[in-house]
């Protein structure tokens, strides 16, 4: 009897401590969170944060990056982070999420409480999908008198995509536009970017005679040729409410879709352009000097620069305006990475120390030079060689389209679109058919 | 032997309650998700809004989701024939007593051990490349004109492309499952039919075959379930954005749940879980189909 009762005792202590054990990993963050800095998770109900308990507490920021650890912009961050500890004590931990892992994971880390100090990706993710999550920065701002060397435009794409507050403070500027190789353009004889769709036209007629492929494009970007047409012609916003609702009957589609048809017939696309899948065409075609002209962000010149070579004359135009359109050359997409503090942060003085060290001065110049990116902070002026060209367009631009114009606003529709705008592209659809597959699909 | 009640509620209690916990609970918490709006995956259940079977009726209406299911039941139909049918004939080939067999084994078993990643770019970039592809200049060695212009990766033939890449490097998997049940079958069965003058293709089609049934069973029922989450090579297939010739009812879900592309789209996490409860559907409707044609046990070795 009595050799029961231990048995049954140590049974019991057993799965006591089994449970116990998982009790403590089911729910790690907020426990790894109170062991590491209790007086930091109690304060994280407090969200009106800006207390200084951080000092007390001893440990760093905590920094989740959308950057893979072995891009050159996680190179230049993680050399400015060193120095930023060295100049001001504060530790810094930084992990290298990448854009999936911090797409995934972020928000359910935030959700179950997860000690992160800041974090980063485009502009508008941050601040449409994270939104609720993000510190208002405006009197952190105001008190470091962030904006005297900021871009103010970007500043307030922030504040417009942030509901009319600072929630994020940019930095590593883009723009979407057309990246060309200026060798090409000269041996063609073209000696003016081109404005209009006319001169867009007769500047492919030229390259096509000079003997190279006037335009290519990959699979992952060719919604945003559409995107851009369409909203030239009406509007992005109209745009977007076409592609949401399914209004594949607005005149413009059919509008856009023959002016897409006319390329193809004059033979103005690479002979590829179908079976483009991201990146041969910006690598095999553009890159290699068999190409002249790709519509893509500013990031473009950096991920070819290997291919490319650097003898390789970088030009850069804004989509053409089209004959009676709402839009011109001065709209496209135009934005940013953002850094954005999580409300729930009792470090967030630091984290704006951090957010300040790494958009201005000498850690911005590194980021620039090494990434071949724009320079956040105003002071900054020399750009990289290879974007030198792209400073007039980035200057030049007053309204902010979305992503691809709002040609992928609709998940459901997206695929459908690249299927059948590619098959147009190459020719083997017409306009009409472009129209009709996406009522097709629509129903 | 005498019961000790106490003793087996002590034992049981730690699996059982772990059980429901990483299985049960999950399962209820998708089937719950499937009857609501939930734009974030995590979001605190008070912020759920119910929407009845809006999540189900959405899905059957959106063709890209039709589109989905259709490219899954492709893959699942044609590349299961196609597998199966190459692993069992190199399982036969391999275990005939060939010359080198570890070594040709190791061959055909090698893209499971590349990563698919590193496997996937070499096809696209590579192997279907218009411009300097293998399958190109195959195509111009042997003057045939239709393989060297074949576009592999356009919009109507990506799907083909995607098939065979896949394919290739699943074969050596199931194979290595058909060698080691052909393997257990007795030489003596063989030695027999032999003396009674059966040829290698008969002892093949009545020894062989009949005997690999739970095999078979196995291979179909692995290969179901790597086709019903079928994502790794969706995307690999269709960097950046989807397309609707690889599109999975998983890369929808995925899409549904964490936002498409690089545009911020509308997120539902509840119709994510819809796609999940869907996609179970299908597999135990095959498990059931598989448990009905393959009867276990009637024939014992």
């Amino acid at each position: 009897m009595k050799k029961k009762m231990v048995s049954t005792l140590l049974c019991a202590a057993m799965v006591a401590a089994t449970l116990a054990g998982c009790g403590s990993s089911g729910d790690s963050a907020p426990a790894a969170d109170s062991s590491t800095e209790a007086p930091a998770a109690d304060a994280a109900t407090d969200s009106s944060t800006e207390t200084p308990a951080a000092e007390a507490t001893g440990d760093g920021l905590v920094y989740w990056s959308m950057w893979d650890a072995a891009e050159p912009q996680a190179q230049a961050l993680s050399q400015s982070i060193e120095a930023f500890t060295a100049e001001t004590g504060i530790a810094v931990d930084v992990q290298f999420k990448g854009r999936t892992g911090i797409r995934e994971g972020l928000q359910p880390a935030l959700d179950a409480g997860t000690n992160i100090d800041l974090f980063d990706e485009d502009i508008d993710r941050v601040n449409t999908t994270w939104g609720s999550y993000l510190l208002d920065l405006e009197e952190l701002a105001k008190a470091n008198d962030y904006e005297a060397t900021a871009n103010a435009g970007l500043m307030a794409a922030c504040r417009e995509v942030g509901g009319g507050t600072l929630k994020s403070i940019p930095y590593q500027p883009n723009v979407f536009a057309y990246f060309y190789n200026m060798d090409i353009f000269e041996e063609a004889g073209v000696t003016k970017v081109p404005e209009t769709w006319d001169e867009f036209l007769d500047t492919c007629q030229k390259i096509k005679d000079a003997g190279y492929t006037p335009i290519t494009n990959d699979n992952a970007y060719i919604a945003s040729l559409f995107g851009y047409h369409m909203s030239r012609l009406i509007g992005e916003p109209a745009t977007e409410e076409v592609v949401k609702n399914g209004d594949w009957d607005n005149e413009a589609v059919l509008k856009t879709a023959q002016a897409y048809e006319e390329l193809a017939s004059k033979g103005y696309f690479s002979e590829t352009i179908e079976s483009n899948q991201w990146p041969a065409g910006q690598n095999t075609e553009l890159a290699m000097g068999t190409a002249a002209m790709y519509l893509n962000g500013s990031w473009l010149p950096n991920e070819v620069k290997d291919i490319a070579g650097e003898d390789f004359k970088w030009g850069c135009f804004s989509y053409p305006a089209v004959e009676g359109g709402t839009d011109g050359t001065e709209a496209s997409n135009y934005g940013a990475q953002v850094f954005a503090i999580n409300a729930k942060s009792t470090k967030a003085e630091q984290a704006f120390q951090l957010i300040t060290y790494l958009t201005k001065g000498e850690a911005d110049v590194l980021l620039s030079e090494m990434s071949v990116g724009i320079p956040a902070d105003t002071s900054n002026t020399e750009w990289p060689a290879l974007l030198t060209n792209v400073k007039p367009v980035m200057d030049s631009m007053q309204t902010r389209y979305p992503w691809a114009a709002g040609a992928e606003a609709n998940a459901d529709m997206t695929p459908i679109i690249i299927e059948n705008f590619t098959k147009l592209c190459g020719g083997s659809l017409d306009a009409q058919g472009f129209v009709d597959a996406l009522k097709a699909a629509g129903n | 032997m005498k019961k000790n009640k106490t003793m087996i509620v002590v034992f049981l209690a730690p699996a059982v309650i772990m059980f429901c916990i990483i299985f049960l609970y999950p399962i209820f918490r998708t089937i719950a998700m499937s009857f609501f709006k939930i734009e974030g995956v995590t979001d605190a259940v008070s912020k759920w809004q119910f929407s009845g079977l809006a999540n189900y009726i959405k899905l059957f209406n959106t063709e890209l989701f039709r589109i989905s299911m259709w490219n899954i039941f492709r893959i699942w139909l044609f590349g299961g024939i196609l597998v199966m049918g190459l692993a069992l004939l190199f399982a036969a080939i391999l275990t005939s007593g060939i010359r080198f067999k570890s070594a040709f084994r190791a061959i055909i078993y090698m893209p499971n051990v590349v990563s698919a990643v590193a496997l996937a770019t070499m096809w696209l970039q590579y192997v279907f490349s218009p411009k300097f592809g293998l399958f190109k200049s195959i195509g111009e060695l042997l003057h045939w004109k239709w393989l060297a212009k074949f576009q592999w990766l356009d919009p109507s033939h990506l799907f083909i492309a995607l098939l065979i890449a896949y394919c290739f490097g699943m074969v050596g998997y199931h194979m290595l499952i058909f060698a080691s049940g052909i393997e257990r079958i007795g030489t003596d069965y063989y030695e027999a039919a032999t003396l009674d003058g059966a040829s290698r293709i008969q002892q093949f089609r009545y020894i062989t075959l009949p005997l690999l049934k739970g095999v078979t069973k196995t291979n179909i029922t692995m290969w179901s379930i790597s086709s019903a989450g079928f994502f790794l090579w969706s995307q690999l297939f269709s960097m950046v954005v989807s397309n609707t010739q690889t599109i999975t009812p998983v890369v929808y879900m995925y899409q549904n749940i964490f936002g498409a592309g690089n545009s911020m789209t509308e997120r539902n996490a509840g119709i994510g879980a819809a796609v999940g409860v869907l996609l179970s559907v299908c597999v135990v409707l095959i498990f059931v189909v598989c448990d009905k044609v393959f009867k276990d046990d009637d024939i014992e070795f």
